[in-house]
């Protein structure tokens, strides 16, 4: 039996009594506009009419992308975010659960390396060319780029790309990064299916590992990794003392003291903000100010914005491999039309999910012949412009 | 044949052969023959001999004894030397076979058949010792003493039953069938006398009244209580009898034997008539007062049931008996309330049949295993149960051969000697026979029925989009893990005569459905296209009648648009919350076309390593995706191996060459995740070689073995 009273009690925490039924959070969000009958407002309703045995069963409960364009609308405060976490985890506990696409692989490897006793071969992309170190100042944290790259070979992506790009910039400054031989999955995508404890486990255990390296600054290209370690960690009583940087961040810093020069290449370049880095964490300005470094100046606006830009950003369309449908490829294609429409050569991106998702798009003919357009990470279209490169 | 049979030359004569009753062209015909057909094949062999069966080796130390040399104590010794263990069997009776030497006539059951079957268990290795009654004081603790581990007491039910009536015990000429039938089968055969009755309805009565005919008796009465169709006999033996000259009285039951000077003079019977229906389902007779009337006869034959001859068998041997004077043993288990003593066959159920008495024989062969093995007696069906179906078909629309005629010795060329008189099918005649089958089963989904005959198979449209059929299928699939995924279990009755299934062919969720074509590229049948939806949105479509099931597309389908009735996501979680953490598991996927996982004897004996295996049947290797590879590591499994056909024998022609493609991601994955490459593994293997895919298990689990080992004896390493 549901306990509906301890149930209340957490969603009462969420401000979710609050709502005023004035449907703004329909009115923005991504997969009512662009999918099915699919509605924030009535799935408040519900939870506040305790609807909770059916509610765990719906498809809809695990169709929220976390975008979280609802929550800056909101004009009661609610954190509708919060509240899909907090049903999605109390669903799981009662053992209902999302639908996971791919088979549910990458949740198994997530789950997998909660393990004690594990000895991954992560690092074997690291070539000689590349200065890592095991102990120092400054920590790389890789995120699941080597397995994705694997995991997704049809598409012809390199995430690693990134990573490797990221290191060579470092490089250049004479930082030699700290790479983890054991590093885990962070946990971003556990945490959002619902599982907690599992999340739990691979944040503590990243956190460890960190800690045997002195690190003072960590550095991240994943937006989720970041955004994870940033506030899902303290939120779960995981408190990091080393500061935490995207490279999206790192670069703009570097490039402001002049440590960093880059020539403009003449290829326009439009944005993707990732949901984490911009509306999670507030972060705009810096991924912008890095590609206006690259972009062309001389043809009129450096950087080519999309229709629907920072905080209006639209999602890349899946999160946490949940409830990948037809939706998410409307959302997804209407993104690449949104690129496509900047008149952009490049679609530059900040996190490697949205590099998979709207790559992934481009499977389909129509939509690549249509709205087709490179996909690019912002360290590695750093690199590939730094002027003594 | 011989591996679940051992007695197929035996059964193919004597059987009452159930399974033409489930078979589905006797709905509205004759069935198929497969009992006849068995014995064709059985003295196919006789006359075509290929090579005597090798010995087998002894793995297992201990020595088991088996007390009678009938079909269920052969079986159950079988069973247990083709699993290595020493087994000695102990036969009272100068010949080995039990009630098929000692009750069943030669006329019905030469016995050079059964001697050349009894060979054949010989020469696996199995000990009958004949002449060798276990009786005595404290006889089984004895055999204990002796060295045996278990006891199987397969003794027969060779004690007749008395009739009850005053007279019986009065006068010369009273007989019971087994002392009767056992005379003549392994003593002398001699007449019984000129007027006989025989008092029952079974085999043994309908056997002695022809036997007695056989011998000369000149007027031979068969007396029995209920009506013909209440007759357990077999109608076949009741015809022939019949026809021999054998009078029968029906509704009539004795009330005193009638005796001069000593010697019986005839017997008084009574009317009956049939009332309400007893325990058995049969209805009762009762006797009509004053129907009383008088059979002459010099000698009665009582045929009335009969009970195991527990003579041998002291109080302080710890066996406990049920009411009816038989051995009380689990029916699940066959085990007695001694440990280590198992009993089946006649000995527990009373008289029964010989395929009864064999499959108590298995039962108590696979008990007495896992007593050795320090395991639970009764463990989940390894076969899934024969599913029982009425299934409708449609014959008017084909044309179907009648069924084959048995030959036999004429009437007036067989009343005087003990002559077999089925003689069984020609070459011809057999093949014959064997086409009329209408090839129900082992149904594979291939769905290439529907399109020809819409008169066998019916499809109706199911609200979600899939296509539920209404099919045909066999009552005697006898797989493996039938229980998990094949079509037998996935069916629902509908009505008494229709059966639904889920196809294996895949249908597509059109919400989840993203148009990315990876379905369309794996599909060398171009059987999944994409099309449009609207606005250039395209949606998979998969045809059904190009598609043959293999379940490629949903392998390489990202969202799970792509589905199936089964070996889906749901299937396979609930297969594999079989695994029990606490024991090292491998999990095996199998190609159910490949079919080299079938040999069950063989996989039970490899499933004692320590090492437990699930065998989980796929479609094709091709519809193995890492998703359901990692999900089995992670539900605790120690190691994953994928099994299938070679490119060149794939029934998909493509289905290895996408498993190949996974494989080759996966090892990438499972190195990277720091698994041994020892823990995954994909082997192919030649189609229906047992002897390759257990040599592949066994290869696997040894390799797993040494890294596991390793792998526990190491602390977690930490990293700087």
């Amino acid at each position: 039996m549901l306990d509906v009273i301890e149930i209340e009690d957490r969603v009462r925490r969420t401000n979710a009594y609050a709502c005023l039924e004035c449907g703004k959070c329909t009115s923005v969000c991504p997969v009512s506009r662009y999918g099915r009958d699919y509605s924030p407002r009535m799935l408040l309703n519900r939870t506040i009419r305790k609807d909770f045995e059916s509610l765990f069963q719906d498809y809809d409960l695990w169709s929220c992308l976390t975008c979280k364009k609802c929550d800056d609308v909101c004009l009661a405060g609610i954190q509708y975010v919060e509240l899909t976490q907090l049903l999605r985890s109390t669903a799981l506990e009662e053992g209902f659960d999302g639908k996971c696409s791919h088979a549910g692989a990458l949740q198994s490897l997530s789950r997998i390396m909660t393990s004690d006793d594990l000895h991954q071969n992560r690092l074997e992309w690291v070539t000689d060319e590349l200065e890592t170190a095991t102990e120092g100042d400054t920590l790389y944290f890789v995120g699941c780029a080597p397995y994705f790259d694997v995991f997704f070979s049809d598409l012809n992506l390199s995430t690693l790309e990134a990573a490797e790009s990221s290191i060579r910039i470092l490089n250049k400054l004479g930082i030699t990064p700290v790479l983890l031989a054991d590093e885990r999955c962070c946990g971003h995508d556990l945490l959002w299916s619902g599982d907690i404890e599992n999340f739990k486990r691979l944040g503590k255990h990243n956190l460890e590992e960190i800690k045997k390296t002195g690190a003072q600054t960590i550095l991240f290209s994943c937006a989720e990794c970041f955004s994870t370690f940033k506030s899902l960690y303290p939120q779960h009583g995981m408190e990091i003392k080393a500061e935490l940087k995207h490279m999206s961040q790192f670069l703009a810093e570097k490039m402001s003291s002049g440590e960093l020069e880059l020539e403009s290449v003449d290829t326009a370049i439009t944005y993707q903000d990732p949901c984490r880095l911009g509306r999670h964490l507030g972060i705009y300005n810096e991924p912008r100010q890095v590609l206006q470094n690259a972009s062309p100046q001389e043809n009129g606006a450096p950087l080519r914005e999309m229709q629907q830009t920072g905080k209006r950003s639209l999602c890349c369309g899946v999160s946490a491999w949940l409830n990948c449908d037809v939706t998410s490829k409307a959302i997804q294609t209407e993104r690449l039309r949104q690129a496509h429409a900047t008149g952009a050569d490049v679609l530059a991106v900040a996190c490697p999910k949205c590099q998979i998702h709207l790559t992934c798009t481009m499977k389909d003919q129509v939509v690549n012949d249509k709205y087709g357009l490179k996909i690019r990470d912002i360290s590695s279209i750093t690199l590939e412009r730094l002027v003594d490169n | 044949m011989r591996q679940r049979n051992p007695l197929p030359g035996i059964c193919g004569r004597v059987c009452t052969h159930p399974c033409e009753d489930a078979c589905n062209l006797g709905e509205n015909d004759s069935p198929v023959a497969i009992c006849w057909l068995k014995r064709f094949v059985a003295d196919y062999e006789l006359t075509h001999p290929d090579s005597k069966p090798e010995r087998i080796p002894q793995t297992r130390k201990e020595k088991v004894a088996i007390v009678g040399a009938g079909p269920a104590g052969l079986a159950a010794a079988n069973d247990l030397v083709r699993r290595g263990f020493s087994v000695t069997v102990f036969e009272a009776l100068s010949t080995p076979g039990g009630m098929l030497v000692a009750g069943i006539p030669a006329y019905r059951l030469p016995r050079d058949i059964v001697a050349t079957e009894i060979d054949a268990i010989r020469h696996l290795g199995v000990d009958i010792k004949t002449d060798t009654p276990i009786s005595g004081d404290k006889a089984i603790d004895r055999l204990f003493k002796d060295g045996f581990k278990a006891v199987f007491l397969a003794i027969g039910a060779h004690q007749g039953k008395k009739l009850g009536v005053p007279g019986e015990d009065k006068y010369e000429g009273v007989i019971d069938c087994i002392t009767f039938l056992k005379e003549v089968n392994l003593d002398r055969a001699r007449k019984p006398g000129d007027k006989v009755i025989v008092i029952g309805g079974g085999s043994s009565a309908v056997d002695s009244a022809r036997t007695a005919l056989r011998l000369g008796s000149e007027e031979v009465y068969i007396v029995y209580r209920r009506s013909r169709k209440e007759m357990p006999a077999h109608e076949a033996e009741i015809v022939e009898a019949e026809r021999e000259g054998v009078q029968l009285h029906y509704l009539a039951a004795p009330v005193k034997i009638l005796g001069k000077a000593g010697k019986v003079t005839g017997m008084e019977c009574q009317k009956m008539k049939l009332g309400k229906p007893d325990e058995s389902g049969r209805r009762r007779p009762v006797p009509i007062a004053g129907s009383e009337y008088v059979i002459d006869a010099d000698t009665i034959i009582t045929a009335i049931s009969q009970g195991p001859d527990l003579t041998f068998l002291s109080d302080d041997q710890g066996i406990e008996l049920s009411r009816w004077q038989t051995f009380a043993a689990d029916e699940q288990s066959m085990a007695t309330s001694r440990p280590g003593v198992f009993a089946g066959g006649d000995a527990v159920t009373g008289p029964s049949t010989v395929i009864d008495a064999i499959a108590a024989g298995h039962v108590a062969a696979a008990s007495i295993v896992r007593y050795l093995d320090g395991e639970a007696l009764v463990q989940p069906e390894v076969h899934g149960e024969p599913v029982e179906s009425e299934i409708k078909v449609d014959r008017k629309q084909r044309d179907h051969a009648p069924r084959a005629v048995m030959p036999m010795l004429a009437v007036s060329s067989r009343i005087s000697t003990f002559e077999e008189v089925d003689l069984g099918y020609d070459e011809a005649q057999a093949v014959a026979e064997a086409q009329r089958c209408l090839r129900c089963g082992p149904c594979s989904e291939c769905f290439v029925c529907v399109p020809d005959c819409d008169k066998i198979t019916t499809i109706l449209a199911s609200p979600d989009g899939s296509r539920e059929v209404i099919l045909r299928l066999p009552s005697d699939i006898q797989l493996p893990d039938l229980a998990e995924g094949s079509a037998a279990v996935q069916v629902g009755a509908k009505k008494k005569t229709e059966l639904a299934v889920v196809p294996v062919m895949p249908w597509v969720k059109q919400a989840l459905c993203r148009g990315c074509g990876d379905c369309t590229k794996v599909c060398d049948y171009e059987a999944v296209t994409l099309i449009p939806k609207e606005n250039d949105v395209f949606v998979a479509s998969v045809n059904p009648d190009i598609c043959r099931g293999c379940g490629t597309c949903v392998a390489a389908c990202s969202t799970g648009a792509m589905v199936t009735g089964f070996y889906n996501g749901d299937w396979l979680t609930g297969r594999l919350s079989n695994l029990d953490p606490q024991k090292r598991s491998v999990v095996v996927f199998a190609c159910h076309w490949n079919g080299s996982h079938l040999d069950n004897d063989a996989l039970q004996n490899l499933q004692h390593n320590g090492t437990r295996l699930e065998i989980i049947h796929t479609m094709c290797s091709g519809r193995i995706s890492p998703g359901f590879v990692f999900e089995a590591l992670e539900s605790g499994a120690a190691g994953v191996l994928i099994t299938g056909c070679s490119s060149g024998e794939c029934h998909y022609d493509f289905g290895a060459e996408h498993a190949q493609q996974m494989y080759s991601s996966l090892e990438q994955l499972v190195h990277m995740i720091g698994f041994e490459p020892q823990r995954v593994r994909y082997e192919q293997i030649p189609e229906g070689d047992a002897g390759k895919f257990i040599g592949a298990v066994k290869d696997f689990v040894e390799n797993l073995d040494e890294v596991m080992s390793k792998r526990s004896a190491v602390q977690p390493e930490t990293v700087s």
